[in-house]
């Protein structure tokens, strides 16, 4: 039968659509890509295949960066820094692209659920909040909030709705900067943190003090840092010095490494201030303090040279202006305020107070202390709690086990947890009332004074998992007991405080929220008073001696946050579990970090496994040697040895907590980490270590990492090792001469060789390129992340991890050049963003049979998985073994539903038995290409129009991505400086088009290509 | 007709009198196999199904399950093809070169080598396929015409590997079974009952006329004049797998020739490896002298010395070229993570042929064979060292890495010995292990007239 | 295609002597034996003299194969390059040495498979006919001689045949077909 005769238009769509149904089923060879919505009603502001952008703010910790959240499909796919944020500037650390997958952690509490008999079973949120609301009511006023640093307006709900009920709040965060706090109360009067203006120093010295890993801004920080730190093109550069017993990962970018003993900050701070001030700057009512130090007392105390405190402190006023920040969380030990206090006391007369580091006030960012969590506990022991609630904090894990939580928390009758995901504490909670991930709810945070920045839901509430925001709860049984709040959900609450705050003066409120929320923030210029506060006498007796430890072990323990996992709310984060740690490069398990020396000593070998004992209990862990800690220290980081916080966590590493005390410093109360001695003894066993350093962080004089001298700037850069130089060839006579190099400055594109056939008339296309700073480099890793979640790369495990097997496109590549423990010296470790080169003269393409990579006109290195065999050859003649392979089906049988619903839509999802790479995330380059293309700009975007995922999240805006053949681009600009290099280039003439930048160093770079 | 005998040398056993001595002789092996025969058979069958096990398990699961990694991207299976794609060398070496050289002493082994070298191609074709992640589109290798013009890149080495391996097998298939025609007539007179109907089948009526003889004889020249070229070319090309890339260690022009060497040795070491048990089982002592084990020990010795040669000379190199990420090449190949493997190479290769200097060593049947396992040993570890050893030891000092073959790969390299040993033991039972029309060539020919004076 | 001979015989004499063979060879061919043929087990020169057989066309199948080889080696390769030229590695779209060894390979490839199909042609191989005149003792030791004789010299055949003292000496009207 015909068109015609009988058959329907209708029946003819069905067969359509049966049939493009069929097409679709059977076309797509690997699960779970992309769940198809069906469009029947169109939701607003969704169109498919077209990303939506929303404003909101991380709560991955406590700096709160502004965030872009990128949506496709009513799906958050990629979480990025919001540029329009006053503190972060649009860039994003590797933790905040990891909140993804809290999001849609399979982990995930289902629903609310009430614990009977030990298991958990399913209620509704009806009865669950009715049994809360019964519950406080019978608990007569007996009611404990234990809380984590959050917003000012849920804050003030938490204060409101326990006021109501009758009881109190305590915060805990394992990451506190109390002590800090409480030196600035002492020292000016301030009750707030100080701000640190690095970009405007230039000298800089840390008494352990980790700001690139965590504290008030690590985003921020990197930035300033980075611009302080890095050569500028008029050859100047900020000097950093680390002063602490082990390189953390802001050590290791330090120019010189003072390796002080620990708990000696206080020391060495007074010590030079005293030298300072001998020289008449003003030490007000400390005078008296100073007297007591000298060079040779600090030089003791701190264990170093009488040399070098004398030269530090000269440095240290005349290379001004000048920076000093104390003890960070790693070295918070029982006089960690005292230390604080010394070290603003040398800022002072040095006088760097107002310049460099200001006492503005502003937002009460550091956690209230540990001591209130003491009382907290010594209540719920006393019997004196009826009911606790728990929302943020996991102490169960963050404490030791001396604090005695855990048993007191199991003695109260009635226990809540709000936690989103299971955790130690929820575990034992009677009652789980799920939070939703703060993408899917309401908010607001107060990075700096004057500064507001708004959270919103950036998409409905993953339907896996039945949650509801906290401030909604609270707010719905503070009603039903009878004594509303003013609002019924929490959004109302938060409009309606921001309503009350709201100046006429600044216009119509409801424009001035629809903009808050476009941009993310609102920021209200509020006056600075201009007067810089004096010092003044102390109001608290402080001792500034070394500071007591427990225990008769050799051996310190240092206790630090871990750069990926915090205080442990990242471990169940597999994007962080398979990061590769910034300073030990390990994977998935734990390590306790040991001097060569010190283990050798002992007979240790790298992987041996050893029994960490103090007074208060032991982990057994394998050990690694590092050059970067001092003889007398062991480290341990935090976040290792979860026993109840889901599938990637648990098991994985050991929590350090075990050996610590539950030791409150005086008098701030923040948590004593650094508090005990340890002895380490072998246990017999060893195991591998998965990490991704193939050398010991030696590159054996290869110019992989070359650097360059800050005297030799300026000079054309002369015969510097590692030098780009031209090629030579071989002459009869043997010996080689030196040849024309074509490509010798990447601009000049087609590159030799490269320029057959049709790509001969490619005029009018971009050479896309990369150039990385590496002077500006921290080795943060945020780029590895953020290129994970924007590629959909998939994470292999443990057990492929130790084969070698990861998959990223990206690694940071970690090289010793001077690190010694034993004497202040300079520190020379160079950080190294490896990833494809995309090579003009490409050595992967040729070898493929198949044709699976080739060369674009574009001059990039293209890798087509659909057409890949899997014969590995590109990978083997890959010189800088960037190609990763898919051993097996790690993107389906590694990602759980609904973690897969992160996927970029916009990249294939690779399969079992195919080569892949980093792409130059093409996918950007081509939505930018089509964008000019319809607003009819030529063919080339322009400048800056296209940011690489890598690029758009580095802290210290070390990766540019641009035309190299446009000689007014940014990157052929950076290209043209005499730091530039290209790895191996003048080895085997790959022509790379990634050009780094050296490394600038204030020593003499030494010979070979160190 | 006194003057036709001249030339001929014979290397046969004085007591074959008669041309129908010879039928009788060979064509005896093809009788009743004993039990032995059928023990190594259920041997190989059961090798094989470990084979097949493993290589299903690897498909289904995906080739994560070999140890292979990043940077050691080839291991043992790519060692492993190499390995019997060397082992198929000796076979058409010793028949076609031989041939035009008019060895005397070709006529008795070569049907064995030339078994030996289809074998060995069948197993070393099937390593590429199971080296390759997505063996479901291994075919993409084959230029086919596709709905989308797709063609293979003629540029890459392994696609000139294809051809390579697929042309000597074809060719070196074709000169066996032709070399086998005559005799499988001869079979096929002798025997009865399904056998006789088998042979007359494949023997494609072959009568011995002159004209088919005529003819015969110049295509079989013409096959060994092209085979010759193509033996070179082969194991030429599956060098150049290496050679074309920039890895040290592989990037070398000396890889040609030093190959084509190192495949001859191992070839002929496992021809000695072969012929001395089939010559005990089947009582070819009379056709296998020790005057041929000479020969050949000869050939090993030449080889062996041409790959020892190889090896030092890389060393040198390595060393002159003052190219520090070479020289760190070499030197973590004698003293790094696998330096035993590179000592067994050693040893095996450039060590144990010594003893074939002495003469009685090399008219020694059993110091032959064992010998000649040393060298199989010796061969393989050769490949892995060059495989290995390069790869994991590149320039990029971050990303080096350690590479441990996992049980899978073990099991099928196992396998893949059973799998050769299963067709030559059915080649053994079905196809005359010695050519005897070529043998009775090299007879006396009966001369009535000597016959006349004998009486 | 076995047929009858017109009024006349053919004789398979079989030799235990190589000498004795050549000799009836070559003298059936000098009494005029248009249709004589040789059985051998291996292959004998002198057999081939005495039949005075001259160069074998085989080797202009393999000459042949041989060329077209190369050429389509190169045709190929190189078609297949502009057909949709891709940049691998900087190299030249159409790169003539990595070509060589397709040509190469496809040369011996062509060359080998044009050399058996001549031979089975000219040979007229495979043959699967059982045929009355043969004796299987030709692959064993013995040479034979096969001659058709036309009615009237059937006598003289047989004569010269005898001459040289066959071992067995077969007379039919079944003529060979090869």
């Amino acid at each position: 039968m015909t068109m015609t005769d009988g058959i329907k238009r209708r029946d003819f769509l069905k067969v359509l659509g049966v049939t493009g149904a069929g097409a679709t089923l059977t076309g797509c060879s690997t699960q779970g890509v992309e769940r198809l919505l069906p469009y029947v009603v169109m939701p607003e502001d969704i169109t498919p295949g077209v990303a939506t952008w929303y404003t909101t703010v991380c709560e991955g910790c406590s700096a709160q960066c502004g965030m872009w959240v990128r949506t496709r499909e009513g799906r958050a796919v990629k979480v990025e820094g919001n540029p329009n944020h006053p503190v972060s500037h649009g860039a994003l650390c590797a933790k905040g692209h990891a909140t993804l997958q809290h999001l849609y952690n399979p982990d995930r509490y289902a629903g609310p659920m009430v614990r009977e008999g030990g298991t958990l079973r399913p209620i509704t949120w009806e009865e669950g909040e009715a049994m809360l609301a019964q519950r406080i009511q019978s608990a007569a006023g007996n009611v404990l909030y234990v809380g984590q640093a959050a917003g000012p307006t849920m804050s003030g709900l938490v204060d409101q709705f326990v006021g109501t009920v009758g009881g109190r709040s305590v915060q805990y965060d394992a990451v506190s900067s109390a002590p800090l706090r409480e030196a600035a109360r002492i020292a000016f009067g301030v009750n707030a943190l100080p701000r640190y203006d690095m970009g405007s120093a230039r000298f800089l010295i840390s008494f352990g003090d980790d700001f690139v890993e965590y504290g008030a801004s690590p985003v921020a920080h990197q930035r300033g840092f980075a611009h302080m730190a890095a050569a500028d093109e008029h050859g100047s550069k900020g000097r950093f010095v680390y002063a602490g017993p082990r390189l953390s990962l802001t050590g290791q970018n330090a120019d010189e490494w003072v390796p002080i003993k620990a708990g000696s900050e206080a020391a060495l701070a007074l010590g030079m201030a005293s030298i300072i001030a001998g020289d008449g700057a003003a030490a007000g009512p400390y005078a008296s303090v100073l007297a007591a130090y000298d060079a040779r007392s600090a030089a003791e105390a701190a264990g170093v040279s009488e040399a070098t405190v004398r030269e530090l402190a000269e440095r240290f006023a005349s290379e001004g202006p000048s920076l000093a920040m104390g003890p960070g969380v790693g070295s918070h030990h029982r006089n960690a305020t005292a230390a604080h206090l010394a070290v603003l006391i040398l800022n002072a007369v040095a006088g760097n107070v107002g310049r460099t580091l200001h006492l503005e006030g502003g937002p009460n960012s550091a956690a209230r202390p540990y001591s209130e969590m003491e009382s907290a506990i010594r209540a719920m022991a006393g019997g004196q709690v009826g009911v606790v609630m728990v929302h943020g904090a996991n102490p169960a894990y963050t404490l030791p086990q001396s604090s005695g939580f855990a048993e007191a928390f199991g003695q109260v009758g009635f226990k809540v947890s709000f936690a989103t995901a299971p955790d130690e504490t929820s575990a034992m909670a009677d009652l789980i009332l799920p939070d939703r991930h703060f993408l899917e709810s309401w908010g607001d945070s107060m990075p700096k004074a004057g500064v507001m920045a708004l959270r919103q839901p950036v998409m409905q509430d993953v339907p896996h998992f039945d949650s509801k925001q906290t401030g909604d709860v609270l707010l719905s049984v503070a009603s039903r007991l009878g004594s509303p709040l003013g609002a019924v959900t929490f959004y109302e609450y938060l409009r309606n405080a921001h309503q009350a705050m709201h100046m006429p003066a600044m216009g119509d409120f409801e424009t001035q929220w629809r903009e808050a929320l476009k941009r993310g923030v609102m920021e209200h210029d509020i006056e600075m008073s201009g007067t810089v506060p004096e010092l003044r006498a102390p109001d608290t007796a402080l001792v500034f001696d070394a500071p007591a430890l427990d225990g008769d072990g050799d051996l310190t323990l240092m206790v630090y946050p871990s750069s990926r996992f915090g205080a442990g709310e990242f471990s169940n984060a597999p994007w962080m579990q398979e990061l590769p740690d910034p300073v030990s490069k390990i994977m998935w398990h734990g390590w306790v970090e040991m001097n060569p020396a010190t283990a050798e000593a002992r007979g240790l070998r790298e992987g041996d496994i050893v029994t960490v004992a103090s007074s208060h209990g032991s982990v057994d862990v394998p050990v690694w040697p590092y050059p970067g800690i001092r003889e007398d220290v062991v480290a341990l980081a935090m976040g290792g040895g979860h026993t109840d916080y889901g599938r990637w966590a648990n098991g994985n590493g050991v929590n350090a907590m075990a050996l610590l005390p539950a030791v409150a410093e005086q008098p701030s109360g923040a948590f004593v980490t650094m508090a005990t001695r340890v002895s380490v003894s072998p246990t017999g066993q060893r195991r591998r270590l998965a990490t991704n350093d193939g050398s010991n962080g030696d590159q054996h004089d290869r110019p992989i990492a070359p650097a360059m001298a800050l005297a030799d700037l300026g000079h054309g850069g002369g015969e510097h090792e590692g030098d780009h130089g031209p090629l030579k060839e071989l002459q009869g006579g043997g010996g080689f001469i030196p040849v024309d190099a074509e490509g010798g400055a990447p601009a000049a594109f087609p590159l030799a060789g490269a320029e057959y056939g049709q790509y001969a008339d490619k005029e009018n296309t971009a050479r896309w390129g990369l150039a990385i700073d590496l002077d500006k480099c921290t080795g943060c890793s945020a780029c590895v992340t953020a290129c994970q979640a924007e590629n959909n790369i998939p994470w292999v495990g443990e057990e492929q991890a130790l084969m070698g097997r990861e998959m990223h496109w990206m690694r940071i590549e970690r090289y010793y050049e001077h690190v010694d423990a034993s004497e202040a010296s300079h520190l020379d470790i160079r950080f190294l963003p490896m990833l494809c080169q995309h090579c003009g003269n490409a050595p992967c393409e040729p070898v493929c049979p198949v044709f699976a990579t080739y060369h674009t006109p574009e001059g990039v290195n293209a890798q087509i998985y659909n057409r890949c065999v899997g014969t590995r050859y590109c990978a083997n003649n890959c010189p800088y073994k960037v190609r990763v392979f898919n051993w097996y089906r790690y993107s389906s049988e590694n990602v759980p539903d609904p973690m897969n619903w992160q996927f970029n839509p916009d990249v294939t999802v690779r399969d079992n038995g195919v080569m892949e790479k980093c792409s130059l995330c093409m996918h950007r380059v081509r939505e930018a290409e089509n964008k000019v293309a319809l607003e009819g700009r030529g063919t080339i975007p322009g400048d800056g129009e296209i940011v690489v995922a890598c690029q758009q999240s580095c802290p210290a805006e070390a990766i540019v991505f641009g035309n190299l053949r446009d000689p007014n681009s940014r990157v052929a600009q950076l290209v043209q400086s005499e730091r530039t290099y290209r790895v191996l280039d003048e080895f085997i003439n790959t022509q790379p088009g990634v050009n780094y930048l050296k490394k600038v160093t204030f020593h003499a770079v030494s010979g070979g290509h160190e | 007709m006194a003057t036709a005998t001249k030339e001929r040398g014979a290397l046969t056993h004085p007591d074959v009198q008669h041309l129908s001595d010879v039928n009788r002789d060979v064509l005896k092996a093809l009788g009743r196999p004993g039990k032995g025969w059928w023990a190594l058979l259920s041997l190989c069958m059961a090798g094989m199904g470990l084979f097949f096990a493993a290589w299903g398990w690897q498909i289904y699961r995906g080739i994560g399950v070999s140890g292979l990694m990043s940077p050691v991207g080839w291991g043992v299976y790519i060692t492993t093809f190499v390995f019997w794609v060397g082992i198929a060398h000796s076979g058409t070496l010793i028949s076609a070169i031989l041939f035009l050289f008019r060895a005397p002493w070709r006529q008795s082994v070569y049907r064995i080598a030339e078994a030996m070298t289809v074998f060995a191609v069948m197993t070393a074709g099937l390593f590429p396929l199971i080296h390759v992640g997505r063996i479901w589109h291994a075919y993409w290798l084959v230029p086919y015409p596709n709905s989308r013009f797709l063609w293979p890149n003629f540029k890459s080495p392994l696609v000139w590997d294809v051809f390579a391996v697929t042309t000597y097998f074809t060719v070196s298939a074709t000169f066996f079974f032709l070399g086998c025609i005559p005799d499988i007539a001869a079979a096929r007179d002798a025997a009865k009952g399904l056998r006789k109907k088998l042979y007359s089948l494949i023997s494609l009526g072959w009568r011995g006329t002159d004209s088919q003889w005529h003819h015969f004889g110049k295509a079989y020249i013409f096959l060994a004049a092209l085979a010759t070229p193509l033996v070179l070319s082969v194991h030429s090309v599956v060098s150049w797998d290496f050679a074309m890339s920039i890895v040290p260690g592989w990037h070398a022009t000396i890889f040609a020739p030093y190959f084509v060497a190192g495949a001859i040795y191992s070839g002929v070491g496992m021809v000695i490896t072969l012929a001395v048990p089939m010559r005990k089982i089947f009582g070819l002592e009379a056709y296998l002298t020790t005057k041929h084990f000479d020969a050949l020990a000869k050939l090993c010795l030449l080889t062996s010395m041409i790959v020892l040669y190889a090896y030092l000379s890389e060393f040198f190199i390595a060393w002159y070229s003052g190219e520090e990420i070479e020289r760190t090449a070499f030197w973590n190949r004698l003293f790094g993570t696998y330096w035993w493997a590179t000592w067994t190479m050693l040893v095996c290769n450039g060590i144990v042929p010594i003893m074939l200097w002495f003469k009685r060593v090399r008219y020694s049947i059993p110091a032959l064979f064992v010998i000649s396992i040393f060298i199989n040993i010796g061969m393989w570890f050769e490949r892995y060292v060059i495989v290995v050893t390069s790869l994991h030891h590149e320039y990029e000092p971050w990303a080096w890495g350690i590479y441990r073959p996992s049980i899978y790969e073990v099991s099928i390299l196992i396998g893949s010995f059973a799998w050769f040993g299963f067709w030559f033991l059915l080649f053994t039972r079905l196809l005359p292990p010695v050519a005897i029309a070529e043998l009775k060539e090299v007879l006396p020919p009966p001369l009535r007239k000597q016959a006349k004076e004998a009486h | 295609m076995s047929a009858m001979v017109k009024d006349g015989n053919v004789l398979l004499a079989s030799y235990e002597y190589l000498d004795s063979t050549v000799d009836a060879i070559e003298n059936l061919r000098k009494a005029g034996f248009k249709t004589v043929k040789a059985y051998a087990p291996y292959p004998e020169h002198h057999i081939e003299a005495a039949l005075g057989y001259g160069q074998s066309p085989v080797r202009v199948f393999t000459l042949v194969g041989g060329l077209t080889g190369t050429a389509t080696g190169f045709a190929f390769t190189t078609w297949t390059s502009m057909d949709w030229p891709l940049v691998v590695g900087g190299k030249p779209i159409v790169s003539i040495p990595a070509y060589v060894i397709i040509a190469f390979e496809l040369t011996v490839l062509f060359g080998a498979l044009a050399t058996i199909i001549g031979l089975f042609i000219l040979s007229r191989l495979p043959d699967l006919k059982p045929s009355v005149i043969y004796d299987p003792e030709f692959s064993s030791g013995r040479y034979g001689v096969y001659v058709e004789a036309p009615a009237e010299r059937v006598d003289e055949a047989r004569r010269i045949l005898n001459a040289q003292e066959p071992a067995e000496l077969r007379e039919g009207t079944e003529a060979a077909h090869a």
